[in-house]
């Protein structure tokens, strides 16, 4: 069983982009936007929230076969980690965990403004209602893009190099 | 099932997109992928240049799902996709390998990676993710006015005309050059050009310049070097229209190789012209299948130039290589004055009484009073004409007596004789105004001294 270590656990909550992947009964793989995601049980466990309005077809593969792979990618430098799991729980996300939405996506807002992606366009990304995923994590990958990428992740998590933009 | 040309820019490369695949075990994975390219509207292509997850996946399983983003909307797409087949030969391959090393190169990467294959995937299903965004609020983004197709076609055609007009009257190439790059902003608001023209030892020399202050003239790019470099060799168009989200990438691969003791040794090359540039578009100018030169574009704006923007400036480029070709070939009419040329403003500073100019004959290199000034041919001729100059006091020369001198190593055939001379007259402009070459005729010119000139030779620095 693989867990985060503290440096993957702050990389998760400083605004990087997700990507929540499924696939359905015929290996016919699917994607869909995370709004936000959630560290638990020590690291062992993570919620992952999508929104209702899009994650419709993925959310069944997920109730369907239960095998989940998120992505996770800062935008400014693209370091990124790759989480796969079993699905534990897939619950209406609560009002509690709204304000872990919205946190989220303020950082993601942070992050992505000097990037050249208004504040404006923000604010109308579909957030709500969502679904909570909860998985138990199992693998955890490399996903920065060159010859490490899809390896298997050594702790500790290499700090962010100095990027122009 | 909406049309992949309806979403061009998906296609930029401005936005990564986010790539899933499933193994035959049933593992999805899922990667973040820098650009899908649009190959009709059946098909797109993704690069190979790594064996990974991804790779091993549609190899075995050809199931794919990509979501795209329109970097002006910001709306979400979604592919369903089918890997079809691969290339590692062709027009395609050959388009994403050039791409690949354009940005490798301006990394410091040339030759690192090499394309392993174009993957061609068929589209199976294409559509806007409904739901992804929430409708505008007026109140927060205010719908602003852009103008229509009609409006813009309109401009884009008088601009044509005016700049067709312009070629067709220039009396001269640097004339020319000059009133084309001033009609480009002006009529159609690219802010920020230059053309380069080949100078026949492999290399292309910024010859004329708008937007780049008093700097933009002599710089030099190697044939199939970047962008620029790269359009010439392959006498094809190209733009890059994220530049700083591709910059990004390939940095950070590059510090991952660092980090894996793999650190390519090439040096990061600069972006020729504006060092915060976020589109770059290069056009070959042709005639015939003969390169005369490349018109290159910059912007601070990503998106600034996209593939109307390349089909349009293509019909100018043509224009301009027959203009070039002209104005090259039609100097040898020493009776018809010249045209008049902006005379350039002397500078406030002191005028030294003495400038050194400093000849390096192992690389055909001037320098003056310490400083660059210029080399290879133009540096060849600036030194017949100042040593005749000191010898004899002689002020007037033809460019037939200098395309009668073998010593000079001009060519015999499109010699590029009169482009030479304009960057030599542009590169004494900025570096040392107190000697001046200014013509008086098409086909002779005069050489202007303001100062004492001391010549020295060495065979190398």
């Amino acid at each position: 069983m693989a867990a985060l270590d503290p440096a993957l656990v702050e990389f998760l909550s400083s605004g990087v982009v997700l990507g929540c992947a499924s696939r359905d009964a015929r290996l016919v793989p699917r994607s869909v936007w995370p709004v936000g995601i959630r560290v638990e049980s020590g690291g062992e466990e993570l919620t992952v929230f999508l929104p209702v309005a899009t994650a419709g077809e993925v959310v069944a593969d997920l109730k369907d076969n239960r095998r989940i792979a998120v992505v996770a990618t800062a935008p400014v430098d693209h370091r990124a980690v790759q989480l796969k799991g079993q699905v534990l729980e897939i619950r209406p996300a609560s009002d509690d965990e709204r304000s872990q939405i919205d946190f989220h996506r303020a950082c993601l807002a942070r992050t992505l403004e000097p990037l050249g992606v208004p504040r404006a366009v923000m604010v109308r990304f579909d957030h709500w209602p969502a679904h909570a995923v909860r998985f138990r994590l199992e693998q955890l990958y490399v996903q920065t893009p060159g010859p490490a990428a899809g390896q298997p992740f050594q702790a500790p998590f290499r700090p962010p190099e100095p990027v122009r933009s | 099932m909406i049309a992949l040309r309806d979403i061009p820019e998906c296609f930029e490369g401005v936005i990564p997109a986010m790539m899933t695949t499933c193994s035959l075990e049933g593992e999805p994975n899922i990667t973040e992928i820098s650009q899908v390219h649009l190959v009709d509207d059946r098909h797109v292509a993704l690069s190979h240049q790594f064996f990974n997850k991804t790779q091993r996946n549609v190899r075995e399983n050809p199931y794919a799902s990509v979501l795209l983003f329109a970097p002006r909307t910001f709306e979400q797409y979604r592919l369903q996709i089918r890997l079809d087949h691969s290339e590692s030969e062709g027009p395609l391959f050959d388009e994403m390998a050039a791409r690949l090393q354009v940005i490798a190169s301006h990394t410091g990467m040339s030759g690192v990676f090499r394309l392993r294959s174009a993957d061609v995937y068929e589209v199976v299903s294409a559509e806007r993710v409904q739901g992804f965004l929430l409708p505008p609020d007026p109140r927060l983004d205010p719908p602003e006015h852009t103008p229509g197709r009609l409006e813009a076609m309109a401009r884009e055609l008088r601009g044509l005309q005016v700049i067709s007009c312009r070629v067709n009257r220039a009396g001269c190439l640097e004339a020319l050059l000059e009133s084309v790059l001033n009609a480009l902003d002006e009529e159609l608001g690219f802010r920020h050009s230059m053309v380069l023209l080949p100078d026949g030892r492999g290399r292309l020399v910024a010859t004329a310049s708008h937007g780049y202050g008093s700097g933009g003239v002599g710089a030099e790019v190697p044939m199939g070097e970047g962008l620029i470099g790269t359009v010439a060799a392959r006498r094809r168009p190209m733009r890059v229209a994220g530049v700083g989200a591709e910059l990004r990438y390939w940095r950070t691969i590059r510090a991952e190789l660092q980090h894996a003791g793999k650190a390519p040794s090439a040096r990061e090359i600069p972006l020729p012209g504006l060092p915060d540039a976020q589109a770059q578009l290069a056009q070959p100018l042709l005639v015939g299948d003969h390169l005369v030169g490349v018109l290159a574009l910059e912007s601070r704006t990503a998106m600034a130039f996209d593939a109307w923007t390349e089909t349009f400036l293509n019909i100018l480029a043509n224009q301009i290589a027959l203009g070039i070709d002209r104005a090259s070939s039609a100097d040898t009419d020493e009776s018809e004055p010249i045209p008049d040329l902006a005379t350039p403003a002397r500078s406030a500073a002191p005028v030294p009484r003495k400038r050194v100019f400093q000849l390096f004959r192992n690389d055909d290199c001037i320098f003056v009073d310490g400083e660059y000034l210029i080399r290879n041919i133009p540096a060849k001729i600036l030194w017949k004409l100042l040593r005749a100059n000191a010898e004899s006091g002689r002020t007037e020369f033809s460019n037939r007596e200098l395309r009668l001198d073998d010593s000079l190593g001009l060519p015999e055939l499109r010699d590029n004789l009169e482009s030479r001379l304009i960057l030599l007259r542009k590169r004494l402009e900025e570096k040392c105004p107190d000697v001046q070459i200014r013509p008086v005729r098409r086909g002779r010119f005069e050489l202007q001294v303001s100062c004492a000139v001391d010549l020295r030779e060495s065979e190398s620095a």
